[in-house]
């Protein structure tokens, strides 16, 4: 008979614990999956502030007439042709590997449509993704799979990656379902091996070499096109300052939100910083070097909508990466082949099976029936229209601070929620106006 | 005829340019006078002409080549070649650290002696060394052949995808899943035909380093473990 004062869960010892450990004591290592950080406490975000619009002290713009320009320029520094977007809003880099063909011609096609840039990702360029993208970022990554002079000289930008927020210090890896014959072919792989990428680039280990290799991705592009240095949250302050003093453009930071096509798991839930956090790092940083606003901040990890690209606006961004978001937009996690979720041992909303290769909405595979549950056009205006709702939702909060442009938005438009994040940001915490030490601080740094 | 660019005075990114502008008139061969080991010299070159380097150079000289054949009269610094395509780079001294470094195609020949990580992660082409080489050479090799006429350092062929390593002189250490593999006739006939081809004689018999291909995939029970069970 069940008697509830025996059946306790201990705190300790929960069901998933359990469940974690038998499951390892049948695999023999860690686990593996897609997706993005799953762990049960909840991270400091973007959630913890809010914006305090004007009332009597300022005067705001009209929500749904006055011009409030969205118009985002990168890479002003050294390169001849900065980008020039229309939002702030960009795809980031997810290979074509880890994406269907289809789902990476979907969000270049979205991101031409929505005035924004696509990445290519870990596994060289995709022609079609090239030829669907106004403005296409090239990366230059450690594994070097599908590196190719001649696409890097029909880029728009270059991303040298030194690592993603998902899994700081690691490489990538793509597991056997998903590396097909094309796939390998164009990583110059075996066909069906669980490609586990390099983390350190080939020929070059350090900050000192990076100077270097900058200036060698600048002689093959004949300085033509920005240069962004792209690294996961991790000390990001010395990362931030040591990237800006190494000559790029434009400093991506990814905080541990972000998402992966594989990873182990652990690296996604217990390695890297929060993305709020990661902000207000990077933007010390360049305040204190006195490049903030000369070296562009680009953001990524965890953005799901208006108001946390506004958010990270406000900190000191000047564009925001979306990866996730951009697949939940293309159907991600929605509720259709509902069957296929559950063979899967998962269901809608709470899939992370990436890695399977058995993607039900044909994303994350390489299977051509799966791929073909992905229609490009309809999959493209889906992105588009999540791409405008989340400008609109950002022109707004920015109307409401009485901002004319997006890029205006600036840390006196926000509040703290909580203790936490008052102390992670250096903004005041509601109803006290006092700030809970200095964070790394919007105004001048005290962090060295 | 041979035109000649002078490095004295300027900078990088002045005789890359004037390169490019010889490149672009149509010139077939240019000698680059006193390199003085400036780093990135003659990067991206994607026409197949004659570049000579009088002299030693820095990191990524002949970088991301694709056509060209060059010759480098001295020492070259780290990443010589990286990247590179299609073409011939031969450096008559020693090469830094990463020589080679995930070149896709063409020939690298380093003279005197290689440094760590040769041939890092290539996908394709040959690297030939006519001396010694460094720790972790060939690190993640997917494609493509190294020659190593000399000793090999530690780690040779550490977590190879594919290839094929070829050592005259002693070997440090393997790498993980480094295994030795038989010559076939066909090896043999390369070796001699290609080191003929760039003037080098070997009487040393060669062993030939490949990939195990335990690191290929998760074991197979664990793979069905992880379809299942996660």
């Amino acid at each position: 008979m069940r008697d509830e004062a025996v059946l306790r869960h201990s705190n300790i010892w929960r069901p998933e614990t359990i469940e974690d450990i038998q499951t390892k004591a049948e695999l023999g290592r860690y686990r593996i999956r897609g997706f993005s950080a799953l762990r049960s406490r909840v991270l400091p975000s973007f959630d913890d502030l809010t914006f305090i619009p004007c009332t009597l002290t300022r005067v705001p713009l009209e929500g749904y007439r006055e011009k409030c320009s969205t118009k985002t320029v990168l890479g002003t520094r050294f390169a001849k042709k900065p980008l020039e977007l229309d939002i702030p809003i960009m795809v980031t880099g997810m290979s074509y590997g880890a994406l269907s063909y289809n789902a990476k011609v979907a969000l270049a096609r979205a991101a031409t449509q929505a005035g924004t840039s696509t990445t290519t990702g870990d596994g060289g360029m995709l022609m079609a993704e090239r030829e669907n993208s106004r403005v296409l970022i090239y990366e230059v990554l450690p594994s070097r799979y599908g590196m190719n002079v001649h696409h890097l000289r029909m880029a728009n930008a270059i991303e040298l990656t030194v690592g993603q927020g998902a899994k700081p210090g690691t490489g990538g890896l793509l597991l056997e379902s998903k590396v097909s014959d094309e796939i390998a072919a164009m990583r110059d792989l075996p066909a069906g091996v669980d490609q586990r990428s390099p983390c350190r680039h080939p020929d070059w280990l350090g900050p000192d070499d990076m100077i270097l290799k900058i200036e060698e991705l600048r002689e093959a592009t004949d300085w033509q096109v920005p240069i962004f240095v792209k690294m996961g949250a991790s000390r990001v302050y010395d990362d931030v300052t040591l990237a800006a003093k190494a000559g790029a453009d434009v400093v991506v930071v990814d905080g541990m939100e972000g998402g992966t096509g594989a990873s182990p798991d652990l690296l996604m839930d217990h390695t890297g910083i929060p993305t709020l956090a990661a902000v207000c790092e990077a933007r010390a940083a360049l305040e204190d070097m006195g490049l903030y606003g000369e070296v562009q901040l680009i953001i990524a990890g965890g953005i799901r909508s208006g108001p946390d690209a506004a958010k990270a606006l406000a900190l000191g961004a000047d564009a925001v990466y979306v990866g996730t978001a951009a697949l939940i937009a293309l159907n991600c996690n929605k509720p259709i082949y509902v069957e296929d979720y559950h063979k899967l041992g998962t269901e809608p909303y709470a899939c992370h099976h990436c890695h399977t290769g058995r993607c039900p909405v044909g994303i994350t595979t390489q299977d051509p029936e799966l791929v073909k549950r992905l229609d490009i056009d309809e999959g493209a205006e889906r992105v588009v229209n999540f791409f405008h709702a989340m400008t609109l939702e950002i022109q707004m909060l920015a109307r409401a601070c009485g901002k004319a442009d997006v890029h205006d938005l600036e840390p006196e438009d926000l509040r703290a929620l909580t203790l936490e994040a008052s102390m992670i940001t250096g903004l005041p915490l509601v109803g006290t106006n006092v700030v809970f030490a200095g964070g790394p601080g919007w105004k001048k740094s005290t962090h060295r | 005829m041979v035109r000649q660019v002078e490095c004295t005075g300027k900078t990088t990114r002045e005789i890359n340019q004037e390169i490019r502008r010889l490149i672009g008139d149509g010139e077939q061969e240019i000698v680059v006078l006193r390199p003085q080991a400036r780093h990135n010299l003659g990067v991206a070159v994607l026409q197949p002409v004659k570049l000579v380097f009088e002299g030693s150079v820095g990191y990524y000289c002949a970088g991301m080549a694709d056509g060209p054949s060059v010759e480098i009269r001295g020492s070259a610094g780290w990443g010589v070649a990286e990247g590179m395509m299609s073409g011939t780079v031969i450096i008559e001294q020693n090469a830094g650290n990463s020589a080679a470094a995930s070149i896709r195609g063409g020939t690298v020949v380093v003279r005197g002696s290689a440094s760590a990580r040769a041939g890092i992660a290539m996908k394709g082409g040959t690297l030939i060394i006519q001396g010694n080489c460094g720790y972790m050479t060939g690190f993640m090799m997917q494609k493509g052949t190294i020659i190593v006429c000399g000793d090999a350092g530690e780690a040779l062929g550490d977590s190879m995808y594919e290839g094929r390593i070829f050592v005259g002189g002693s070997i440090a250490e393997f790498g993980n899943d480094a295994v030795i593999q038989e010559l076939t006739p066909e090896d043999r006939e390369f070796l001699t035909s290609t080191l003929t081809q760039y003037g080098i004689t070997s009487a040393r018999p060669f062993q030939k380093v490949v990939a195990g291909r335990r690191l290929w995939r998760f074991d197979k029970k664990e793979f069905a473990t992880w379809r299942e069970a996660l």
